[in-house]
């Protein structure tokens, strides 16, 4: 049949099936082959937001760290702000203490303390501060760098994100034996 | 058949638009006595609907530009203040232990205020939010207070990082 050629049997059938010939005396075919909507509700605009509100809680949080590839840059800016970060609470921290009670927290109850500690806890304790302080740094030149319109491409941003890398470990061994 | 086709579908349509027309129209009358519903293609956008755009704040030039130009200009003046302060003294040289105490406390709120920002932002946390936001004006307050004895009355920031080090 010449219906057929171009798409198929399915138009034929539904011309055969819609004449009235055939479907207007049968009431059962007239029904199976004129329902094709869809079932819809219809809601008030409050029921919506309702609706639409207990989707969104139940949505994670973007950026979805659980299955965001490992990636520099990423990896890099949430370890500039954690650096940023830790060492601002130490600042913070020892800021207040000394407010608030400034014969404990002096300085020479400070030098004595840390002078007491064992050379290997000394070293550890030098490279835990000197690190986050070295990356930070570095990576501070790195987004200043951005600022000024540098290291915008791809190839840019891990190129000085490595360098940063790099820096970071030589200046941490500096900074070790400064 | 089709003609019947046809007629429920027109039937259809009537019965649409005048639910439509009876569940939006309280909604059209407030939008409309409000007068702040703009049209955009596609149909005015009522207010309190699932068409609501996100809300921006207004723009200033104090928080906006100024304000990330202050940032730069800030952590790009603690490159030199801190390299000064690493080769002189503090004891010698307590202007620069003073200016490098405000600097890196400034940089630390503007940091803290940053963090805040991004993950306790007012406008999905209006309590705790704000509540934070002065928390941390109170607490910067207080660094200050206390970075400036500690430089007058003890040794100052420099001093005892440098002695520490050598400890």
């Amino acid at each position: 049949m010449h219906s057929t050629r171009a798409v198929g049997l399915a138009p034929a059938f539904r011309q055969a099936a819609l004449r009235p010939r055939n479907v207007a005396r049968n009431a059962a075919l007239r029904n199976l082959f004129v329902k094709r909507s869809i079932q819809t509700e219809s809601f008030t605009p409050s029921a919506e937001q309702q609706i639409l509100n207990q989707q969104r809680l139940s949505r994670p949080l973007s950026p979805v760290l659980s299955i965001y590839q490992p990636q520099l840059t990423w990896y890099g800016s949430i370890a500039n702000r954690f650096t940023g970060a830790g060492l601002s609470f130490l600042l913070y921290g020892h800021a207040l203490a000394y407010l608030v009670a400034p014969t404990v927290f002096d300085s020479t109850h400070i030098i004595e303390l840390v002078g007491s500690l064992p050379e290997v806890v000394k070293y550890a304790g030098k490279i835990i501060l000197a690190a986050p302080f070295a990356y930070h740094s570095l990576n501070g030149l790195r987004h200043l760098g951005w600022d000024i319109g540098r290291f915008l491409t791809l190839k840019g941003a891990y190129a000085s994100g490595y360098a940063v890398l790099a820096g970071t470990a030589v200046s941490t061994i500096a900074l070790l034996f400064v | 058949m089709s003609s019947a086709l046809v007629a429920r579908s027109a039937f259809n349509r009537n019965v649409a638009a005048a639910l439509a027309r009876k569940s939006l129209r309280p909604l059209v009358l407030q939008a409309r006595g409000a007068a702040d519903y703009s049209y955009v293609p596609g149909g005015p956008i009522h207010r309190g609907t699932v068409n609501d755009p996100t809300p921006f704040p207004t723009p200033s030039k104090t928080h906006g530009s100024y304000h990330w130009a202050f940032e730069r200009l800030l952590s790009a003046g603690l490159v030199p203040l801190t390299v000064a302060a690493a080769a002189t003294s503090g004891t010698a040289y307590p202007i620069i232990d003073g200016l490098l105490g405000v600097s890196l406390v400034m940089h630390s709120h503007i940091g803290f205020d940053s963090i805040l920002v991004d993950y306790l932002h007012p406008r999905k946390y209006p309590i705790l939010g704000p509540f934070f936001t002065w928390a941390l004006r109170a607490t910067t307050v207080g660094v200050l207070v206390g970075v400036y004895q500690f430089n007058t009355n003890d040794i100052g920031l420099t001093e005892l990082i440098a002695k520490t080090w050598h400890a």
